[in-house]
């Protein structure tokens, strides 16, 4: 069984904010993301791998969000 | 120099320690364990407040009175208190032109820029207050608007709370006759005392993230949690049960091991207790679950099951899954059954239950509702799903313009619309017992 395996992912959308996901790896929270967002949001955003962010540093990325 | 007038204001719903809120509003008679920590440093340094609370009042005609002739008020601000804080801050500047207004708590952390745009808010403890209240309430001048409390390396490092500090309710409330112990909320039985061992809950949900902002601390000993109890049942008992208010208790498995061999001989008495726990360190740790079941009354086990859907769990970024819900449920369950077979009695799920999640089916929530039912003889406490500041999910739907959810109010009940794009009225059925058939087909896990 996994505990606390998760990390933060800052996805790039094509109007160059960001998004934020969870997961193993990268798929991993695209799949997480695709549960709640529609297909043509999922579409907005870029194949550019994602920045991992570090938990206590979430504050300083909310102004980048979209 | 004279001494400074200083009044703490206790934030809470109107008439809540009169004994006039809403059956289970157990927000509304909660006594407030910062407020009386930081009154308790600023009294043992020699510095006298007094203190006002909402709650002690029908309405705000009632309260106002209470801000005359003050130099400087302290308020403890949740977010779900922001909005009543602002009108205080406003009322007391307008009583009192050269009055000070300092203000923390978590919606400090989660929310500065909020608190900072508040022209009547002087100063803002962001993080803990403990070791800068004194400086602060002091020399208040030397401090920025906005500033950093230091962090506390142990909880140790805190006096023990002085709970005659606390608001005293007023008949009929049932916490009048309890003070400073609290009344009973359907956990255990009155009067109750509430601590806390721990500090900060170490996993990440998307709805919560509180160790994005409290920095962990070493847990108090296990003797000093059992001593305070047998203190305050000397001192105002005999206690009928404790609450110990962590964010997650069931964790950090020898100093819950050192727990189940100390508490049964060194308390005064074994007081059943309300404690929380995770579904998936129950599953990691089920014989240590087990033992403290049992052994040391752990009578009303809190866990944040949320979601019976798998998906919804990983939205949330729980890192459980329904089978880690499942399995922690037949465990207390068995262990229930055992228990009332010798006559015992058979210890209860506080069980977070929440609704609403973005992305929910409504398969996702027939599972949800299946997973309650499999709970014997549970208290649920419901949830629809609030995008809070500070938590990554709240702060992104915020940016998606989906959150429906005021500045000024962050409450999380159900019954209140709180995303777009949610049909709430489908929730409002379900909860009414409109899809009986439905959840009698769906499968949990």
């Amino acid at each position: 069984m996994k505990l606390k395996s998760h990390h933060i992912y800052l996805f790039t959308l094509k109007n160059g904010k960001k998004k934020l996901g969870h997961g193993d790896n990268p798929e991993h929270a695209l799949k997480i993301l695709s549960y709640r967002l529609t297909p043509e949001e999922m579409a907005e955003i870029t194949t550019d791998p994602p920045e991992i962010i570090r938990q206590p540093d979430l504050q300083k990325h909310v102004k980048d969000l979209g | 120099m004279t001494e400074k007038k200083i009044l703490f204001v206790d934030l809470g719903e109107f008439g809540g320690l009169l004994g006039k809120h809403g059956p289970g509003a157990i927000d509304a008679m909660w006594q407030d364990h910062g407020l009386c920590l930081l009154r308790t440093i600023l009294h043992e340094a020699g510095i006298q407040t007094d203190i006002a609370s909402t709650r002690l009042c029908k309405d705000w005609n009632e309260f106002w009175p209470n801000l005359f002739g003050y130099d400087m008020i302290i308020m403890n601000v949740r977010s779900y208190r922001f909005g009543p804080a602002k009108m205080i801050a406003r009322a007391f500047k307008d009583m009192n032109p050269n009055g000070i207004v300092l203000v923390g708590g978590m919606h400090a952390s989660v929310a500065p820029e909020e608190m900072e745009a508040v022209e009547e808010f002087d100063h803002i403890c962001k993080g803990p207050g403990e070791k800068a209240i004194v400086d602060l309430v002091k020399n208040h001048g030397d401090f920025p608007k906005m500033f950093d409390g230091p962090e506390s390396a142990r909880m140790e490092d805190w006096p023990r709370m002085d709970r005659m500090l606390w608001p005293k309710p007023l008949p009929p409330s049932p916490q009048a006759p309890t003070y400073p112990l609290e009344a009973s909320c359907g956990w255990g039985p009155a009067p109750v005392a509430t601590t806390i061992t721990s500090r900060v809950c170490p996993f990440s949900c998307s709805f919560c993230n509180e160790i994005s902002y409290i920095k962990p601390m070493e847990r108090r000993s296990v003797e000093s949690v059992i001593d305070e109890f047998n203190w305050l049942d000397a001192e105002y008992g005999p206690l009928g049960s404790t609450v110990m208010h962590d964010s997650l208790f069931f964790s950090q498995p020898q100093w819950l091991k050192e727990f189940i061999e100390k508490y049964p001989r060194r308390a005064r008495r074994p007081w059943p207790y309300w404690a929380a726990a995770r579904a998936d360190l129950v599953r990691k740790w089920p014989d240590l679950f087990e033992a403290l079941v049992r052994e040391t009354n752990w009578t009303t086990v809190s866990i944040g099951f949320e979601s019976g859907s798998d998906k919804v769990l990983d939205v949330l970024n729980k890192e459980c899954t329904a089978e880690d819900n499942a399995f922690a449920i037949d465990l207390l369950n068995d262990i229930g059954d055992d228990l009332e077979a010798k006559g015992k009695q058979r210890p209860r799920f506080w069980a977070n239950i929440m609704f609403a999640v973005p992305g929910e089916s409504r398969e996702d929530a027939f599972r949800t509702m299946k997973m309650w039912r499999r709970m014997k003889d549970p208290i649920p406490t419901l949830a629809y799903y609030a995008p809070y500041a500070g938590s990554a999910l709240g702060y992104q739907l915020m940016a998606e313009g989906k959150s429906l959810m005021e500045k000024d109010d962050h409450q999380r009940y159900a019954g209140q619309p709180k995303v777009k794009g949610v049909d709430y009225r489908f929730y409002d059925d379900l909860l009414r017992g409109r899809y009986e058939r439905e959840i009698a087909e769906t499968p949990f896990p």
